[in-house]
């Protein structure tokens, strides 16, 4: 047996799982469940709910909703401690119920992922902390799957880039200590943006801290906890401020698609039923909006054949299906002609379930593209792509102002817009002075003049703003490091491919159809620098690809690279005691390079394609076994996130008169 | 050396052995039988104090003073707490060794240390004024019984929360005792109540009653894993019953008049009853032994035995244990008897010993482990030297054999001997010590500042020694009368560099000591930064504590700071604090958005950020409920930036002054049109709140051209904009003469593609087709494709016609049907064929 896994996706969310029913089941009796909507979804991603039950849950409340009833005398909190306004709201609702119940009640808060001294301090001023007994419910990672891991923090893309509050970046910090303290330390860590920067410096000072502070008990494991894994490679750390084009596009694979369309939260998403048929019973006015049911859809990662559908791009989805349902009946109905003996029938009818359960994802997956297809045909998303592309594959912006200027006459979704002027300024390093601001006019006037604050929030979070920072806009370069410059990107990472070949990729541009993601080529850059080094630069001899590129050197690209990408790069290397690594590789057994494991963390989210395109150089790497360093990826962020997200963090709600 | 029987006793077909840990215990002036005495497990310290109920000699005005002493087993006295504090209703001793003394009016001390720190919390619950009656306790908690029987649990000391459970009923209690958590069946305490004639037993949630009628029940008596439980009747009677009540297990007629004053388990197996000087050892089946003493006699329970404690000695009282038993049994022939009984033959240079090998060849190996066991479970270091050496020449004879359990028994039981030693007085055996487990003997020595011996075992058994350097630092902080320099360069030189060490509680003993320059001077060497922010703050270092928590990157922590300066700077200083580190001023910024707009507004004025305050304005507009108001705000926003000059500046207050004007505007539709699509008066009908394009759109909608008009140029919108604000909202209200008429006009600014796409969606091919010949610029094959989509194939044909396009019209021949194909195979036929 082998030493185990770092970052093993059921490990992590066994342990989540173990740690809340074991809080649970410290409550006596029965009890009623208060907990933040943004926890909904992890919970349900690690607990059913009839687990729950088992464990006491009576009835679930949302926080939100301030409608905890005194149906039970325990009453459960379980929400995130580290934002006052939670907390807030916590002690008016055990205040509320005190003062409305009849029967005294036991009230219990799990603050996830930590008790916090803020908390303490603002319910002791409100007067309920000896009321409350307090826990901690140390859950930080959720698997989405079995190599990504989000720590699904809803808000960490306003607090990192619009309010500039660092508190996912100690959040994450902790949670990667935790792996670290597991399974060793981070041999490397090497990265790029500066909140990434202060992650990797909180990683190294965090674990002075640890070494420090270790619990008397330190006995074998956690002596040997801090000294460099041997089953670890790196941890690659990206900043999303370093690559906000990649969100602002429109994601071109399945899953991507699907949450574009839909909205994927926690695996799960919710579809009209007319669209899917099924649960929802049909009433006689189907179509009518109003009435309409939506229906939750899990987004499986383990179901067979979305398994094979999530990440390719949505062109060849249609052709996969049909093969699938190709196959599917042919296997069925060939075995029910041919089943002749007794045996190959008891064999067939085993099978059964399994086809029938193949057959249901395959309507369901069938229905669903078929309502992705109905939007990708609309006028306004074809529009829309064309603008995006052209960007990308780098033709002068101003040629798009007047597609985009017609979107926005027509009123398209604002999102849309953001997304494609701030994809604009986000690629040029700004706007031109004259033309933001005809485009911020245009924005107040056709969707109101709240959006005075959402401009100014895009100009905050450096989505859009004129060119040459924030300034006069007379000085036309910006400083280095402030603003990722794609135009000698788009060369030296080849970031925009011509030739890209959507049914059988041989490119991470396939996600995006040929827009290469800046951030996963920089990754790539690390990880898999002979191949990226012949996409660059294809040799001029073929037979000489295998070892010779010398771009393939070092980190002779990243290096060059990250001159133009904005943000500070970092590459630490994390040493431990000579005796105890050699005590941790005789424990684990000397261990092959290739099939070490190397952790990519997304600081401020990451995308669906991007997680595509991660698996696809990961499945390739598995079949050199790995360049240089090792095969396996796992893919680790702070929440997921897709282009309406990011600029949706900024706009204003609020509207006159309403 | 006297037999390793002599102190055995039979009880059914159990041994029993008395051991004696130490002789001449306490001052023969201490009138034991006038005092509560309490142990702590696992051999722990003793804890005693004066039973205010009885008569005592008057020894002068100093013996009165009553105090709390506690002892080690051996006698010596560990710490005198003097008491001032009321009358004492519970005394008793945490798992790891923390005395908890509770008052009659509810408030609780717990001497976290032997030292005489404590940490106080009160019980609650109606405590004061009911009073407590009696306490009991257990590893991690306590049960207080009030005098209004109500029963108040408390199951942590690091965050007491005493919870009340369920209410019995409130006849007198004769008798009571709880059962710990970790044993009973719902995982929560639960309490034995011995009212009347029956027995309640109380959890959480409910008083359940037990429907005996043998009582009055005078003791009641749980054993140690709470396996079994015993009670005495009022006709002097033991009971025993299993632990879930299902069986009764025994019972034993005592014939004793008097009730005994006090019942406990030793161990899992039998019941002690001690009058005041005799003690009745009563095991299953009724067997019985009995010890008499020539003094009183207090019992102190522990996991696997009994501690019997007089003026004179100290005694364990404990089963035998079966090893012990297999080897040292008169007559026993166990291979483990006749090995040791081999070594010492050999000893003796006697043959023999090798005969007996011989003998019991096949067995060896076990007998070799019994021994073993025997030697831990061994009090006499005699005997643990023979036995060990038993098995040392056993093994030495066996080919194959593990020596680890021989090492471990020997590392261990060098230990047991060293804290068993009277001067240190831990008499602890095997068996609590497997269960106390090492790391936690070690601190109980280092609570008893034998820090040497502490260390010692420390290195012995590889443990860590970080805490017990860490303890010392902080004793020597309090008492050392070096200066302090000197302390802080010894303490330093020691501990520097060294894991675990936590320098800020060395700190925080020398701050609460008053020595603040000695804390500040030793804080400097703790490397977690988060750790030294609540000690600074205490020491009212605020800026160097907000430094700190930037440091640790731990925003909680900064949060936290800022709340305390906050309440505790006017706000002029609080932002000047702030001012400076932008990671404090984004985290105000952040919370003040959610509660506090008004600290935010001082906060941008104060930092001259004039757009954001501008910006929080207009923020603060859109939440006014009515239009005037947020006119005023806007007013307001507009004014903040008045004197700005820069572009973005300038842009915003035109914006701002823009959406004033708007919304004059709408209030003006309002009042002249009423309320938009007539009768319907929700929220959005209203024009109030739209965007200028909505407003156009609408007004466009119901007819109103002139005041669209009127907008446009008062929001210079372009006429490309306008043109397609006229296209959505005539498709919109399905005006289709209007738009014919425009169809009519010879240029649009937007083109015809437009009108055809929009009119087409919205389901009018008619009026669609009208544009398709006005979209000159567009390619036939467009062109034919948009006169398909109206359905006109003819039409589309004469397009492809017109273009000479074969191709295209075979495309179309193949989609018509009817008259439509006909005519379009004769056009076929009128264009030559063949050619491309």
């Amino acid at each position: 047996m082998g030493p185990p896994t770092p970052f093993n996706a059921s490990d992590v969310a066994e342990k989540a799982r173990r740690d809340l029913l074991l809080l649970l089941e410290g409550i006596r009796g029965k009890k009623n469940l208060v907990l933040e909507k943004a926890l909904a979804g992890s919970l349900n991603l690690l607990v059913k709910f009839s687990t729950l039950q088992e464990y006491g849950v009576d009835k679930p409340f949302f926080l939100e909703n301030d409608n905890v009833d005194s149906s039970q005398r325990n009453v459960v909190f379980l929400v995130r401690g580290e934002k006052a306004k939670t907390v807030l709201a916590v002690s008016n609702q055990i205040k509320r119920i005190r003062r409305e119940s009849q029967i005294e009640h036991e009230f219990s808060i799990f603050w996830v992922p930590r008790r916090t001294l803020v908390s303490d301090q603002l319910l002791e001023e409100a007067g309920v902390l000896g009321e409350a007994s307090v826990s901690e419910w140390p859950m930080f990672f959720v698997p989405l799957a079995d190599d990504v891991l989000s720590l699904e923090l809803e808000d960490a893309v306003t607090d990192l880039y619009l309010r500039k509050d660092p508190t996912s970046i100690y959040l994450s910090a902790k949670a990667l200590m935790l792996q670290q303290q597991k399974h060793g330390l981070f041999p490397r860590i090497l990265g790029k943006g500066d909140n990434g920067k202060r992650l990797a410096d909180l990683l190294i000072r965090m674990r002075t801290e640890v070494t420090a502070g270790e619990s008397p008990s330190a006995t074998g494991p956690s002596f040997l906890g801090l000294t460099p894994s041997s089953t670890i490679d790196s941890l690659i750390i990206i900043d999303r401020d370093v690559d906000f084009p990649t969100v602002l596009l429109t994601q071109l694979t399945y899953e991507g698609l699907i949450d574009e369309v839909f909205n994927i939260a926690a695996n799960q998403t919710e579809v009209d039923s007319s669209v899917v048929g099924g649960t929802a019973p049909q009433s006689g006015q189907t179509g009518s909006a109003s009435t309409s049911m939506k229906r939750k859809i899990m987004i499986d990662p383990k179901d067979y054949l979305y398994s094979t559908l999530g990440d390719s791009n949505f062109a060849i989805v249609g052709n996969l299906l049909n093969k699938a349902a190709r196959r599917l009946q042919s296997s069925t109905e060939r075995n029910q002609l041919a089943a002749k003996t007794t045996a190959e029938l008891r064999e067939f009818v085993a099978k059964l379930p399994g086809y029938q359960a193949e057959q249901a994802s395959l309507k369901l997956h069938t229905s669903l593209a078929e309502e992705i297809i109905k939007y990708t045909h609309t006028d306004i998303f074809t529009r829309s792509l064309e603008v995006q592309q052209n960007i990308m594959s780098g033709l002068d912006p101003t040629t798009q102002h007047e597609n985009i200027t017609e979107l926005i006459n027509r009123d398209v979704p604002l999102p849309i817009i953001l997304r494609l002027l701030c994809l604009e300024s986000t690629t040029n390093a700004g706007m031109r002075h004259k033309d933001l601001e005809t485009f911020k006019r245009a924005v107040i006037q056709a969707y109101g003049p709240q959006h005075i604050l959402t401009l100014s929030s895009l100009e905050k979070m450096s989505l859009l703003q004129p060119r040459g920072g924030s300034g006069l806009g007379a000085t036309p370069a910006a400083k280095p490091g402030s603003v990722t410059n794609y135009t000698p990107l788009r060369k030296s990472l080849r970031l925009w491919d011509d030739e890209v070949n959507e049914a059988e990729p041989n490119d991470i541009s396939y996600t995006f159809s040929g827009y290469a993601p800046l951030s996963v080529r920089l990754i790539q850059s690390i990880i898999q620098k002979q191949t990226l080094a012949n996409i660059i630069k294809p040799p001029s001899d073929p037979r000489a690809a295998a070892q010779a590129n010398p771009l393939a050197q070092g980190l002779r690209i990243f290096d060059d690279a990250s001159k133009y990408v904005r943000g500070a790069t970092f590459d630490e290397t994390q040493t431990g005691e000579e005796k105890a690594i050699k005590a941790r590789s005789m424990l684990n057994g000397s261990h092959n390079d290739a099939a070490k494991t190397i952790v990519v963390f997304f600081l401020g989210g990451m995308t669906r394609a991007e997680i595509a395109a991660l698996r696809f150089i990961g499945s390739k790497l598995k079949e050199v076994g790995g360049e240089v360093r090792g095969s396996r990826i796992v893919i680790c962020s702070t929440n997921m996130i897709r282009g309406s997200g990011l600029v949706g963090s900024a706009i204003e709600r609020e509207r006159f008169g309403g | 050396m006297s037999k390793p029987t002599a102190n055995w006793e039979k009880l059914g077909d159990k041994f029993y052995r008395k051991v004696q840990l130490y002789t001449a215990v306490f001052d023969q002036d201490l009138e034991l039988e006038n005092y509560n005495v309490v142990g702590a497990p696992y051999s722990g310290a003793v804890a005693i104090y004066r039973d205010e109920d009885k008569i005592y000699t008057y020894r002068g005005p100093q013996a009165s003073k009553s105090s709390i002493d506690i002892y080690s087993c051996a006698g010596k006295l560990i710490r005198r707490i003097n008491w001032d504090k009321g009358s004492i209703k519970g005394l008793g001793w945490s798992e790891d060794e923390k005395l908890l003394v509770v008052t009659e009016e509810g408030t609780v001390r717990c001497y976290y240390d032997l030292q005489g720190d404590f940490v106080p919390f009160t019980l609650g619950h109606g405590a004061d004024e009911y009073g407590v009656q009696s306490c009991k306790f257990y590893g991690s908690g306590f049960v207080a019984l009030l005098g209004n029987n109500n029963l108040i649990s408390v199951s942590s000391y690091a965050e007491p929360r005493p919870k009340l459970l369920a209410i019995p009923p409130s006849d007198p209690i004769i008798s009571w005792s709880i059962i710990p958590p970790a044993y009973s069946l719902s995982r929560s305490v639960e309490v034995i109540l011995a009212i009347g004639k029956t027995l309640y037993v109380v959890d959480a949630t409910e008083a359940e009653d037990r429907s005996f009628d043998a009582g009055p029940f005078r003791h009641i008596s749980v054993s140690p894993r709470g396996e079994f439980l015993a009670f005495y009747t009022d006709d002097g009677k033991v009971w025993v019953v299993s632990g879930d009540w299902s069986d009764k297990l025994s019972e034993y007629d005592s014939r004793v008049k008097t009730v005994p004053k006090d019942m406990q388990w030793c161990g899992s197996n039998a019941v002690a009853l001690a009058w005041e000087d005799e003690v009745h050892l009563v095991g299953p089946r009724g067997a019985v032994t009995k010890f008499y003493y020539d003094a009183w006699i207090h019992l102190l329970p522990d996991v696997d035995g009994l501690r019997l404690l007089t003026n004179d000695v100290c005694e364990y009282l404990q089963k035998v244990p079966d090893e012990t038993v297999d080897v040292f049994r008169l007559g026993s022939d166990s291979p483990a008897a006749n090995l040791l009984e081999a070594s010492s033959l050999l000893e003796q240079k006697s043959p023999k010993a090798d005969d007996l090998i011989q003998l019991i060849r096949s067995d060896l190996a076990e007998a070799v482990d019994t021994c073993i066991k025997a030697a831990a479970h061994e009090f006499n270091i005699h005997w643990q030297k023979s036995l060990l050496r038993a098995a040392s020449f056993g093994k030495s004879v066996l080919d194959l054999y593990s020596s680890d359990d021989f090492v471990e028994t020997c590392d261990t039981l060098r230990v047991l001997n060293a804290v068993r030693f009277y001067e240190i007085g831990l008499p602890i055996s095997y068996d609590q010590y497997r269960r106390l487990t090492p790391e936690k003997l070690v601190e109980r020595l280092t609570n008893r500042n034998e820090y040497l011996l502490a260390l010692r075992v420390a290195s012995y058994l590889h443990l860590p020694t970080s805490h017990i350097h860490g303890h010392w630092a902080q004793q020597k902080v309090r008492v050392s009368t070096d200066t302090e320099e000197q302390i802080c360069s010894l303490i330093v030189k020691k501990l520097h560099g060294k894991p675990g060490i936590s320098f800020e509680e060395i700190a925080r003993a020398a701050y609460d000591e008053g020595r603040v320059r000695l804390a500040t001077e030793l804080l400097n060497y703790e490397p977690r930064a988060g750790k030294q922010v609540p000690l600074l703050l205490n020491m009212k270092e605020d800026n160097i504590a907000l430094d700190k928590a930037i440091e640790s990157g731990d925003t909680d922590l900064i949060f936290h700071v800022l709340l305390h300066l906050r309440k505790k700077l006017p706000l002029a200083s609080f932002f000047r604090v702030i001012n400076t580190r932008p990671v404090a001023t984004a985290l105000v910024e952040s919370s003040a958005l959610d509660q506090n707009r008004e600290l935010l507004k001082d906060l941008y004025y104060q930092d001259d950020r004039r757009l954001d305050g501008s910006n929080l304005l207009l923020s603060e507009a859109l939440a006014q409920p009515s239009l005037s108001a947020s006119l005023d705000k806007l007013k307001l926003a507009s004014k903040y930036i008045a004197d700005s000059r820069d572009a973005p500046s300038v842009f915003q207050r035109q914006a701002l002054d823009d959406a004033a004007k708007l919304l004059r505007l709408q209030e003006q539709f309002e009042k002249d049109l009423g309320p938009r699509d007539g009768g319907i008066t929700s929220p959005s009908s209203s024009f109030i709140g739209l965007s200028a394009h909505e407003t156009i759109f609408q007004l466009l909608r119901l007819g109103h051209n002139k005041r669209a008009l009127k907008v446009q140029s008062e929001f210079k919108i372009p006429d490309k904009t306008y043109a397609w604000l006229r296209l959505r909202a005539l498709v919109n209200a399905r005006h289709w003469n209007e738009l014919e008429e425009i169809g009519k006009q010879k240029k649009s600014p937007i083109g015809w593609e437009p009108f055809f796409n929009e009119v087409l969606a919205a389901g009018n091919t008619r009026v669609a087709s009208i544009f398709v010949p006005k979209c000159t610029q567009l390619t036939p094959a467009e062109r034919v494709e948009m006169w398909t989509k109206c359905g006109l194939l003819v039409k589309a044909g004469e397009e492809a016609m017109k273009a000479k396009d074969r191709a295209l019209l075979e495309e179309l021949r193949v989609k018509a049907g009817g008259s439509a194909a006909v005519e379009i195979e004769r056009m076929l036929g009128m264009l030559p064929a063949g050619r491309r």
